[in-house]
Parts: C-alpha cells; structure tokens; sequence
C-alpha cells in the first residue's frame, strides 16, 4: 500500500510500486483532469504539484510520492472557485482544444509560486516544457503575466 | 440540408413536450431517421434538433460540429443566439450525436472539416433561432392575450411593456403552435452577437480539468487495451506468442484484431506494461522497400513525367517565349503527423444487440457506423457519444481506434477503453503527404507573369480517406466493395483525374494567361489524409517561395508583383495590399529580416510578415503579422486564436516537422525526434482581421499556408540563402 495526500485527501493505493503517478491519478483515483500526451515526459500534459514542485508524473513512479502531497488541476480550482491562473485563463480565451491546459496551468501556478512576478523570459523558460499543439502560447504567456500583475495588486492591496 | 429546404419544411408540424424519459425530437429533413438523440430533459421543448427549452428557461443549443478546438462550439452557438435573441453565454452547450439534422451543408454527412463549419452552418443556425424565437412571439401573444406585434424579445426574453418574462415560461404553449419556418433574419445592423468579442464559451471547463475528452471517459466494469502493431504499414499477424503477456498482472486477455494484437487488462498501465511481452512476427508489406532518401530521388525522376493535367489555359510556351525572366525551381515537404495532443481513443461497450461507443471525433455518425459494422449491430442500435477532441487537425476523421476497441470488446464482451501510446500516434497514423512541387514561371517587364506551370509529386489521398470513411458511412457495404470502390480510386487519380486536394492552390490565387498544372502520382501504401490545410500546406509554399525568387530574380518588388497577378482576388489583394503597407512601417531590430507570403484557402484570404534572424544557424521567428479576410468574423477573438495557433502549427512543420520512412517504419517515435513548436521558440501574433459585410467564410486552417514560405523569405533576406525543402534548414 503506497499513502499519499491528494488535494488534501489522504489517500492509498495498491497498484503495483511502479506504476506513473499520472495513472494512478486516472485511472484508481478517476481524476480526469491531468493527461497523458507522451508518457516520456517531454510535454508536460501530465504536470501535477509535488510538494507545491511542477513535475512530470507520467514517468514519476507513484512509490516516488508515499507521505507526500500531490496537488492536480482539481485541487487547484474549481469552476465555482478557480485560482487566479484559471479564471485569466478563461477571460482570456486561451485555452483551444484544451487538452495541454491542465499541465500548463499547474506549470505556471508553480512558476507563480516560486517567482510572483517572472519575466517575460522567465516565463518562456519555465513554460518550456509544455507543449501546446494548439499553439496558446502567446495567450499562455500574456494570461500568466496578466495573473502575475493582478496578483502582485492583491498583495499590496 | 439546404436553407430553402429547411424553411419550406411542412412536415414539422408540431413538436410535444416531453416529460422524463424518451424524448422525442423531429427529423427537420423528413426522412425516417430515427429520433435526434437529445438529452432527456423533463418538460422540455426541441422545437428542433438544435433547441431545448426548459420551463426554468435552461436553454440548450446542440452543436452538430465537433470541437476539437478551433472554437466551434462558441461560433455557431453564436448564430443560433442571434435570431432566437439570447446570450450566446446563457446557452449550456451540447455536443450533438449522430443524425441527419445534423449533417454539415457543405458535405451533407456529419463531419467536420475543410473550415467550412461556419460558413456552411451560417443560415441555416441563425434560420433556426429565428424560427424559434417566432413560434415563442406567437405562444406569448396567446398565453398573454395581446397581440403579437405588441411584444418584442430581449436576451431569452418575450417583453411586453415593462415585464421581461423568460422564453420558458412559454414552451408548454410554444409545443402546440405549428412551426411555420421561414421567419424574417435579423440585418446585420441589428447584430448583437455576431462580430462580438467575447471568450469562447468552453474556456472555463477547459481551465479547470473538468471539460471531457474521449480519454477521460470511464465506464462500470471497463477494461483498458494496448494494441502492438507492425511497423509497417499494411503489415499483418503472422503469428504470436502471449504467455509472458497473459502472466502480467491484471491482464485479463490477449486478442488478436485486424491492425495487430490486444492485450485487456483492468488498467492501463498493466495493459501497457504487459503489450511490452508480447512477440509478434509480421507479414512484409510493399512499404517495406521505401526508405525516405531513395523516395526524394525517385520523385526527383518523377518530376520529368509530364503527368496528369490537372488544370490548363492559354498557349505555355508562347507565355515562356514572352517573358523577360523564367524561374524554374523545386519545392520539398515530407510526411507529416499531425500529432494532436490527445492521442487516439476510444471507449467502446458492445453488447447482446446493441453498443455505445465514446470518442472524440471529426465524424461521430462514421464512428457509429464503424461500430455498428465491426459488432454486427443495425446503425441504430448503436448510441455514439460525442466528447471534446484534444485536437484534430485531421486526424480524427480516420477511426482505426475505434475499429480495433469494437474488435476488443466483441472479443471480450466487456466495455474497453483502448489508447493509443504518443509512439504509436507518430509511427501508425495516417500522414499529410510528401510532395516535390516544381514551378517554372515567367514575368514580362511589366511585372505580369506570362506562364505558370506547377507540377506534383506525391500520392493521393482521396483513396485512402474514402477507405477509412466508407465502412463507417455506409456500414452495410461489404468489405469486397469497399476494396473495389477505393481501388477504383486509386486506379483512377493515377493516369485519369487529378486529385485536386493534391494540386489545390498552385494556381488559383494567380491571374495568368498561359497555365499548366500537372500530377504525377507516388504511392507507396503509406495511409495519407487530411492535415491542417491539407494540399495548400505545401503548395503555398511552393508558390510564394517561388513568387519572391521570380521578384528578386526580375528586380521587382514582391508585393507589387503579387499585386500585379491577383487581379481575379479582390479580397486577397486586400490583404496583400493591407499587409505590405504595415511591413513598410515594421521597424525590425538590428540582425532580423522580413518575409512576406499571402495565400488563399477556403476561401479565406490571408497575408503574413514574418520577422526572423538567423543565429549561429538557428532560424527564430520573433514576430508575425497576419492580415486575414474571412469576412464577418463572427467571433474576433476566436478568429485571431486561429490565426495564432495556425501560425504556430504552421511554424512547427516549417522549422521542425518531418518523418522519415527507414524500411516502410517511421523513424520518429515521440516528441524528443518530432519536436513541436515551444513557447521559447513562439513568435509574437499580431493579427489583423479586415472589416467586412460578407458572409463568413472559414478560419480553422487559412492562418498556416503563407507562414513557411513568409519565413523562408525571411531567410533569403537575411543570408542570401534559398531554403527550398521544408523543414527549413540553413546549409
Ligand atoms: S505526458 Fe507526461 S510529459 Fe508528456
Ligand atoms: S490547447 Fe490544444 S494542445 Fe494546447
């Protein structure tokens, strides 16, 4: 039996100690929203938050993340609640098929986590790893600094 | 289904309300097509197959097309809104199933592609909420007592002097007046909706997990497949050996199906894990002798064939012998994937006389079919469930997944989720084909070119998409015909007709006297298909490539000689002359170029400037400017979204794209080998949409022919160098 907290539920699974994180997540836990695109982590689909760290958890064994706490797209918001990140997201239209945004988002909630206020360079660096076949970026890169700023408000405000 | 069809319709006389249960909807073209699967939703009104209206005012809109990104559920849910008078916002939108309401106009089937989604939808949607909101005047007038011109509608709803009273409240009334059809449409200074901007209407959902791809659905007691497939296209199961499979944990079976060897287990990752067991021998299909070196030369060769006459006009060599200047040059694209980032899926339940199958595709009524064909079931007994598709492109038009995940669960009677890995999305699919285009082309000392001929190589795809369609269209069809029918096909675009999705867009944005357009078909068995922007993704780069080396070679200015040759393209003369006057004022930095490129596809016309440097060998695009002419954008935002992500798909083919054949397999395997386009890499889009009063025309694909030759252009002006061979690279 392998223990972990996801978004905030403690949580066992007996799946074999091997097995990606990304399908324990999918398919035991019947999370949805992380995807799979390459399963070599090369595109980042499948990106969830270890211990608030972006990762890639389509190559990351779930023995990897026994007594740790793993954050997917769920638990970061909701329709009802999003984070910052997602309701940008949406006023912006960024999202077109919509298949990569759920590891976009949980790359750059953590790039936001780690540096609040990145610039544009920066936010190319760390979103490097998430492919969007759709072809968002320019949308991806202008919602993050947008969430960026609005952030930055909220906090001195 | 027409527009005059639609609004002449008499049949449709009264449409009931249904409480719980079956709802019954009307078929608006009359033949016995079995009801529209509808959400059963109690007391609602469907006055159609696009329209459900609750008591509570929850207003429904069916989407007939499929979403796989290009926003076409926010853009025709938008027509609808506009004649029946309400929010495109305040509509929960569905993913329609399959039925003949729900045919695209362009094609009369049920598939979505070609850009033509709002285009061919335009009337007929916007009809529809017309007739609606008419019948709903019409119950209000009596529910209220008053007549009908005293009333008048505003955001889903009836007002009457002061009193707002929502759309609702009036179905029960509504459900027992007669449609007449035919009411009057709104005149685009009335327009509310259309040419508004606002975020498309699934963003939310798709920025917090929840929207719903093929991948995601889950089903009681469903089990997951991996299928191993021969590298090589064609090939078939000689023989096999699963016992190290079947011992792998959880595996539950190991079948043999059409395209290879399945193997069940209750997850994936066990299905997967123990597919990696499996040994198979396979038979050696013709593929099996091409190797992508020896093919370029072998078109190379091909290129002296005159081939097929696709298109001509005028006297060729009198047009040569009066030009002051002749080019001749050949252009290279290889096989492309279109890799979305969904790869194929499909969760399939065949049962005792009837199945459900679940996917994201560009044709749910195909997937139906195929179901229905491959379990033995009659079409109706098979219920198809749309999904969002993580991407298109093409792709999801040939539904070998869903062929192979009914083969499992015939096999093993149980509801199975069958993947596809990234690896076998590169190396199994169906592919844009390889094409060697040569253009020799003469210009006067006037600037008017005075002979255009075009020539290709490449295979055809026309037979391969009707084989992967006409099993589904037509399930009934035996395979015997089938084979007949797509070997006619072939036969037929090798020596008779030409292909046109082959040859589109050599010529026809050109006003030239004296043109020739020929085709040499290559086949190899490799299955070609559509993918984003299908012939023009090559050709345009063939012409504009070869309109700047023509302008350069003759010292006139390559705006000014695309200017000269378009006379029969007013709106792409628009762009070309919009887009040239902004690349005047572009002040790019020290060390970066401009390039320039406009095409016409779908009937959308579109000009790009792209600013590039060229960095130890290293092609970077750091700014686009689009001009597009589409003409009502329906949505703005969703049409520069398209430009954007056309460019960037477009970018990826021009600098990365390629697959290669060693042996008939594809060499590529995954993301490492076939990059995609980067954010670090991504230029910035500017985009900038011509104001028009024409009816919209399609923008899902016309954003990505002019982007490779616009940098290649770009590149000669900044080294001198002639890059002829996509992907680009620097000698
Ligand atoms: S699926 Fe994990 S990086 Fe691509
Ligand atoms: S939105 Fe389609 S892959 Fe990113």
């Amino acid at each position: 039996m392998i223990r972990f907290e996801l978004n905030g539920h403690i949580v066992e699974t007996d799946d074999a100690p091997d097995t990606p994180l990304l399908w324990v997540v999918r398919d035991t836990f019947k999370l949805k929203g992380s995807k799979y695109g390459c399963g070599a982590g090369l595109c980042g689909a499948c990106t969830m938050h270890l211990d608030g760290q972006a990762v890639r958890t389509c190559v990351l064994p779930v023995s990897a993340v026994a007594g740790k706490t793993i954050t997917t797209i769920e638990g970061l918001g909701t329709p009802e609640a999003p984070h910052p990140l997602q309701a940008v997201w949406a006023e912006q239209g960024v999202p077109q098929c919509g298949y990569c945004q759920s590891g976009q988002i949980m790359s750059a909630a953590a790039l936001l986590e780690s540096n609040p206020a990145p610039s544009d360079e920066q936010v190319e660096q760390a979103m490097a790893g998430n492919i969007c076949r759709c072809g968002c970026y320019p949308r991806i890169k202008q919602a993050i600094l947008t969430a960026a700023a609005e952030l930055a408000v909220e906090v001195t405000a | 289904m027409s527009t005059a069809n639609l609004s002449r319709r008499g049949f449709l006389k009264t449409s009931g309300i249904v409480g719980g249960g079956l709802v019954v909807g009307f078929s608006l073209n009359g033949c016995s097509a079995g009801p529209v699967p509808l959400k059963s939703v109690a007391s609602a009104w469907a006055p159609n197959a696009f329209v459900q209206i609750t008591p509570d005012n929850v207003m429904r809109f069916y989407c007939p097309r499929d979403e796989m990104g290009q926003g076409v559920t926010t853009g025709l849910a938008t027509l609808v809104a506009e004649d029946l008078d309400v929010s495109p916002e305040r509509l929960l939108i569905e993913l329609a199933g399959p039925h003949p309401d729900y045919n695209n106009p362009a094609f009369g089937a049920q598939g979505t592609g070609g850009s033509t989604s709002v285009k061919a939808h335009y009337t007929q949607l916007r009809q529809v909420g017309a007739d609606v909101r008419q019948v709903l005047l019409q119950a209000a007038a009596q529910d209220l007592g008053v007549p009908i011109d005293s009333l008048d509608t505003d955001d889903g709803h009836i007002v009457h002097g002061d009193d707002r009273l929502p759309y609702g409240r009036f179905v029960a009334t509504a459900a027992g007046l007669e449609i007449g059809g035919g009411a009057a449409l709104k005149p685009p200074s009335a327009f509310k909706h259309i040419g508004r901007e606002f975020p498309r209407l699934d963003a939310l959902a798709k920025s917090t997990g929840t929207a719903q791809f093929g991948i995601d659905v889950d089903v009681p007691g469903m089990e997951h497949a991996v299928v191993v497939r021969c590298p090589v296209a064609g090939g078939t199961v000689k023989r096999f050996e699963s016992e190290a499979a079947r011992a792998m944990p959880g595996v539950t079976a190991v079948v043999q199906i059409s395209s290879g060897v399945a193997v069940v287990a209750q997850k994936y990752w066990q299905a997967k894990q123990a597919a990696g067991k499996l040994e198979v021998e396979w038979t050696s299909p013709q593929l099996a002798d091409v190797s992508s070196a020896d093919m370029r030369a072998e078109y190379a060769l091909a290129l002296e064939d005159a081939g097929d006459t696709a298109h001509s006009e005028g006297d060729l060599e009198a047009g040569f012998t009066s030009a002051q200047t002749v080019i001749e040059q050949d252009y290279w694209a290889p096989y492309l994937s279109h890799s979305p980032m969904e790869p194929m899926n499909a969760v399939v339940h065949v049962r005792e006389g009837e199945a459900d199958v679940w996917s994201g595709t560009q044709g749910i009524g195909i997937a139906q079919g195929l179901v229905a064909r491959y379990a033995g079931l009659d079409v109706e007994n098979v219920r198809a469930h749309a999904t969002y598709l993580g991407g298109g492109f093409g792709r999801r038009a040939t539904l070998t997944h869903i062929i192979e995940a009914t083969e499992v669960s015939v096999a093993t009677g149980k509801p199975i989720h069958l993947l596809w890995s990234r690896e076998d999305d590169i190396r199994h699919g169906v592919f844009r084909p390889a094409s060697l285009v040569r253009i020799r082309t003469g210009v006067d000392d006037e600037g008017r070119l005075t002979a255009w001929q075009a020539r290709r190589v490449g295979g055809n795809i026309t037979p391969y998409t009707l084989k992967a369609a006409l099993p589904g269209v037509l399930p009934s069809l035996g395979d015997g015909t089938v084979d007949w029918l797509v070997g006619v096909a072939h036969g037929a675009f090798d020596g008779w007709v030409v292909d046109s999705s082959g040859v589109e867009g050599l010529h026809e944005d050109l006003d030239v006297a004296n043109v020739a357009v020929e085709h040499v078909t290559r086949e190899n068995g490799l299955p070609l298909t559509f993918w984003r922007s299908v012939g023009h993704s090559y050709t345009a780069f063939a012409k504009e490539t070869a309109l700047d080396e023509l302008a350069v070679q003759a010292g006139i200015d390559p705006i000014e000689l695309r200017l000269r040759n378009t006379g029969g393209k007013p709106r792409l003369q628009g762009v070309i002359r919009e887009a040239g006057a902004r690349m005047q004022q572009m002040q790019p930095a020290p060390g970066r170029s401009l390039g320039f490129a406009a095409h016409s596809s779908f009937d959308t016309d579109v000009a790009e400037v792209a600013e590039v440097s060229v960095e130890g060998g290293r092609i970077r695009v750091h700014k686009v400017l689009c001009v597009v002419d589409c003409g009502i954008a329906v949505n703005p935002d969703v049409v520069r979204a398209q430009m954007e992500g056309a460019i960037m798909f477009g970018l990826t083919a021009a600098l990365h794209g390629e697959h290669t054949l060693e042996n008939g397999a594809v060499v590529q395997s995954n993301f490492h080998d076939y990059p995609i386009l980067r954010m670090n890499e991504a230029p910035e889009v500017e985009v900038v949409i011509i104001e028009s009063a024409e009816e919209p025309t399609g923008v899902g694909e016309p954003g990505l022919p002019p982007i490779a030759p616009a940098v290649a252009n770009a590149v000669y002006a900044a080294t001198g160098q002639r890059l002829r061979s996509l992907p680009l690279r620097l000698a």
